[in-house]
């Protein structure tokens, strides 16, 4: 068996890349597939306590590469889902610890056990990226539809470009806000995709059960409520192959848009 | 007065269809972004877009006159292309005269830069030739002489480039 290594990236800090892998990781093993979940942000690890294993780790990757351990040992199992599991990052060394053709090593083993390896990329372009990229053949850039996470998009996805080894790259867009898409106070996914000209695998709307969903340590796709959870899902099934339509964002919920919609139809047939 | 009209426009805002709100910050951004995208993706900066145009108006105005101060120098993305748009407004075409009077002052203008530049290199051969003169005086005589034919072969080249480059504009 060899599985796909995709490497999750943005450049910009803070966009939600950590989130992105929980949770895609989860769906994917959640649709029967064996994950394995890495977390290469040496010194700033989340990824496990997105997760809820902060309390489970033993070994992290830099004891894996120093032989403290092998690298079985250091796998952590996921809570819930016996298909997924997360070779975490030490938090007292910093990126120096490791460099790509450890990592590369570490993919190369991993995929040959499982159907997924994801790369959880720290923020930054320098070594940190280069390492985490090291391993993979396709990658997720996350971005917002902010102009300065678009930019720091925009320089990853040339960089990726730039790497023979990724053969495919695709953007998820996260945070969307589809309110203010309305009132033209935020650039619309069309607007996005335009400027960095890279094909979509997800839109992800803005959902505060994302932060109550993250102070538990469980990924909202195990929320089946929860509309992130589910646009998270159709992520998952896309990369699966599967041809799932995006989200309508724009449908009005509240009772108020619902008449402002109504008094919108009425003045437009008028 | 100003109280009815605040209420009579929150009002009409409310039953107003929200797209024609008119465009808010959202268009200033995508603008903006568009342009320091292109700048990064090209490694232009604005000093080097400024230069090409004032080239691009000197170039040109050999030819037309145009409205310089409309003149738009815009970078627009098609796909994975970009494209350079270059908007002027011509006033009027020139004549075939006027056309070979003003390659004629340009023509000029370089032949000025030329001796300029040799006259430069040449007192910057004298500096040099302070420093090395004890040693061989001779050497350097012969140096001097060999600088102008270097810098004639060099104009032709410079020629030829512009002639390269009418052809690819036309």
């Amino acid at each position: 068996m060899t599985g796909r290594v995709i490497v999750i990236t943005s450049g910009k800090g803070g966009v939600g890349k950590t989130t992105t892998s929980a949770n895609i990781g989860t769906a994917l093993a959640k649709a029967g597939n064996k994950v394995v979940l890495i977390d290469t942000d040496l010194g700033l690890r989340n990824l496990d306590l997105l997760l809820g294993l902060e309390n489970r780790i033993v070994y992290t990757i830099v004891d894996v590469i120093e032989e403290r351990c092998k690298l079985k040992q250091a796998l952590v199992k996921d809570k819930k889902n016996p298909n997924l599991s997360l070779l975490a990052a030490a938090q007292t060394r910093d990126k120096t610890a490791v460099n790509a053709e450890q990592l590369k090593e570490i993919c190369d083993t991993l995929k040959e056990e499982n159907d997924f390896v994801l790369v959880d990329c720290p923020a930054g372009i320098e070594q940190g990226f280069q390492n985490a990229v090291a391993g993979a053949s396709e990658a997720i850039v996350v971005t917002t539809p902010e102009m300065s996470a678009i930019r720091d998009a925009d320089r990853i996805i040339g960089l990726l470009e730039a790497k023979e080894e990724i053969k495919s790259y695709k953007l998820l867009l996260n945070r969307v806000r589809p309110n203010l898409i309305k009132s033209n106070e935020m650039m619309s996914v069309d607007d996005v995709v335009e400027i960095l000209s890279c094909p979509l695998v997800g839109i992800i709307p803005e959902d505060t059960g994302i932060i109550t969903s993250t102070n538990k340590g469980e990924p909202i796709v195990n929320d089946e409520n929860a509309l992130a959870g589910k646009a998270y899902r159709n992520v998952a099934q896309r990369i699966l192959g599967e041809e799932v339509p995006f989200l309508d964002l724009d449908e009005p919920k509240g009772f108020m848009a619902k008449i402002k919609n109504a008094f919108a139809k009425l003045k437009a047939k008028v | 007065m100003g109280l009815f009209s605040d209420i009579y426009n929150t009002v009409a805002k409310f039953f107003r269809p929200q797209e024609e709100q008119g465009d808010a910050s959202k268009s200033v951004a995508t603008n903006r972004l568009k342009l320091v995208l292109m700048q990064d993706r090209t490694n232009l900066t604005p000093k080097i877009l400024e230069q090409m145009r004032g080239e691009l108006i000197d170039l040109l105005s050999r030819y037309v006159e145009l409205d310089k101060e409309l003149l738009e120098l815009n970078f627009e993305q098609e796909g994975d292309q970009v494209a350079l748009m270059l908007s002027i407004p011509v006033i009027r075409a020139k004549d075939e005269e006027e056309i070979e009077a003003a390659l004629k002052a340009e023509a000029e203008k370089l032949e000025e830069k030329i001796e300029e530049l040799e006259e430069e290199i040449d007192n910057s051969d004298v500096i040099s030739d302070d420093n090395i003169e004890e040693n061989n005086s001779e050497e350097n005589s012969t140096n001097l002489t060999s600088t102008p034919d270097e810098m004639n072969s060099s104009k032709n080249n410079e020629q030829e480039i512009s002639f390269e480059e009418c052809h690819t504009e036309q």
